[in-house]
């Protein structure tokens, strides 16, 4: 008997469009100490994405912190180190080794997130406010700075918001493509830089020549009226942007069955 | 050989005002937090943390007064968000900040466990990041001319962690590496001219014996030894205890504003004595609890 399934959800609509930018071997890193919305967008919807990129045939390495190539079904329910411990998995590294992964350059992809970004892809994730005390102080460089410097590409995951899509980041702590053309060369940063953007309300790249943010397809049900309004710097738009393409049934199915069947990963049912 | 067993309030008697004080552990892990507990109950000022991810204990500290600078990746409550006080006292001005990355952080007390000046690599280019801390300069590869980042090696005046057991002379032992990220509290307990160690438990000779290759810190690398059972509580302890969110819900609820912190530190560290009275306070029924069977 067919059973209707219900629509797509924003989470599972962006971790589809993820999985699809994925290649034939993929190592990537994921961070396990945030919560709810950030931990959806920063562990959640990557790791779904890179299950549904291995679905696919992608000989994908998921590295959790110090953890390499953990089994899906066996996700923790609480990330304290008891649970953690249990998981099974093929390596638990030396931290330092883990975070050699990086400086070695054997991260092919890395996911990040921040509270400002600007239309050449850096990323602010330290304070609002340039100069003397904070307005706002946010969470800290943490590892993303090591992402955006290392990585070969980084997909950056965050909501669509005019006061997160800003024209110039108060503060660099993971750098995109900087000013413009040449610049993370001239800066001698290992790393490939921002690839691509995913949102909330579309999926975003970076021009080939002047590496500023492009709008490659908007969400089903998103008008690109909506994102340029939700933009805070003028965003370049090609004729004839096209919609993110739905989750086919088997991905959902995939997505809702087998990769994440309570909801720990993309409604951040996970303690 | 030298007894190296101290009483918390001896061991954190060593810390001087103005100190550079390491602390170990990551976000809601592992932070020696009945020695933090016990810094805040000495009113020790002016003092320069340094963590490699910081959580509930830079926060404790901060909130406290004791705090001049804080020098770290990340300040956080995990999964509850931003760590309240932290942030108050950026905001207001009141605390500088050096900022890291991870792998930075890290390296510091990498260098300064390894006996290195510095280390360079390509780490935090293209950053705001070293423009906020002395402790990151550029420098000029004499191999192939191209720039670099190099982080200077710490050795804080005081390094404290919370293992898992030690011996009467010192030598401290994990049950076990490699788990998660505990093996760069090796580096900041190496890194310290002074290094105090809090473990869950004092053991006999022959039970470290029994298992030399947990033995992280050898006797001469560290200062002193302190019985703190619980001591990373409300942070969970690798296999020994899981995190009490509901402790550190308290916690965060109560960091929401200076005087709700003020009531906070008069309940939970200044109104008790010692450790063993905060053990008292938080009961036997919420510390079982979080303990894992296996531990028992």
């Amino acid at each position: 008997m067919a059973v209707a399934l219900a629509p797509a959800t924003t989470e599972e609509i962006m971790s589809v469009a993820l999985s699809r930018q994925f290649r034939a071997r993929e190592h990537a890193f994921i961070g396990l100490g945030t919560g709810d919305r950030a931990f959806i967008y920063a562990v959640g919807i990557p790791t779904v994405a890179a299950q549904l990129a291995a679905d696919r045939g992608v000989d994908f390495c998921l590295q959790y912190g110090t953890l390499l190539d953990p089994s899906i079904t066996g996700i923790p329910d609480s990330l304290g180190d008891p649970d953690l411990l249990d998981w099974e998995c093929a390596a638990r590294l030396p931290v330092e080794r883990c975070l050699d992964v990086f400086r070695r350059g054997l991260m092919t992809c890395s996911f990040i997130s921040g509270a400002q970004i600007d239309k050449f892809g850096n990323l602010n994730s330290v304070r609002i406010g340039r100069e003397g005390p904070p307005k706002v102080r946010l969470t800290g460089p943490i590892a993303q700075a090591d992402h955006a410097v290392f990585a070969q590409r980084t997909f950056v995951i965050m909501p669509h918001e005019r006061r997160v899509f800003v024209d110039r980041v108060d503060f660099i702590s993971a750098p995109g493509h900087g000013d413009g053309p040449g610049w993370r060369e001239r800066q001698g940063l290992p790393g490939g830089g921002p690839d691509k953007v995913i949102t909330d309300k579309a999926v975003l790249g970076f021009d080939a020549v002047s590496r500023r943010m492009t709008l490659d397809s908007v969400h089903p049900g998103v008008t690109v009226d909506e994102v340029v309004a939700a933009t805070g710097f003028e965003l370049l738009i090609p004729a004839g942007v096209g919609e993110t393409p739905s989750p086919s049934a088997a991905e959902l199915a995939a997505i809702r069955g087998r990769i994440d069947p309570t909801g720990k990963l993309l409604q951040a049912r996970i303690k | 050989m030298t007894s190296k067993v101290a009483t918390l309030s001896e061991a954190i008697g060593l810390i001087k005002d103005g100190d550079s004080v390491a602390l170990g552990g990551h976000t809601l892990r592992r932070h020696p937090m009945a020695a933090a507990a016990e810094i805040v109950r000495q009113r020790k000022r002016d003092l320069h943390l340094i963590g490699w991810n910081s959580g509930i204990d830079f926060d404790l500290l901060v909130g406290a007064g004791c705090a001049r600078i804080a020098e770290t990746s990340y300040v956080g409550i995990s999964g509850f968000g931003l760590a309240r006080n932290f942030r108050r006292a950026a905001e207001a001005g009141s605390i500088e900040i050096r900022e890291h990355s991870e792998i930075s952080a890290l390296d510091m007390f990498r260098a300064g466990a390894s006996g290195m000046a510095f280390i360079a690599s390509s780490v935090l280019m293209g950053t705001d990041v070293p423009a906020t801390n002395p402790r990151i300069a550029t420098v000029i590869s004499p191999f192939d001319g191209k720039p670099y980042t190099a982080v200077q090696a710490a050795h804080p005046d005081v390094a404290i962690i919370h293992a898992h057991s030690a011996d009467r002379h010192g030598n401290v032992q994990l049950d076990a590496l490699h788990w998660p990220d505990n093996d760069a509290d090796v580096f900041v307990g190496w890194a310290g001219k002074t290094t105090i160690v809090t473990v869950e438990q004092l053991v006999s000779d022959e039970a470290i014996r029994e298992h030399p290759d947990f033995t992280i810190l050898p006797r001469d690398a560290v200062t002193c030894v302190v019985e703190a059972p619980y001591g990373a509580y409300p942070c969970c302890c690798d296999d020994r205890y899981t995190y009490d969110l509901d402790f550190v819900g308290d916690y965060y609820a109560a960091s929401a504003d200076p005087a709700g912190f003020a009531r906070y530190l008069d309940e939970w560290v200044f109104g008790l004595a010692d450790h063993d009275a905060f053990l008292q306070k938080v009961g036997v029924d919420r510390l079982l609890a979080i303990t894992t069977k296996g531990a028992l």
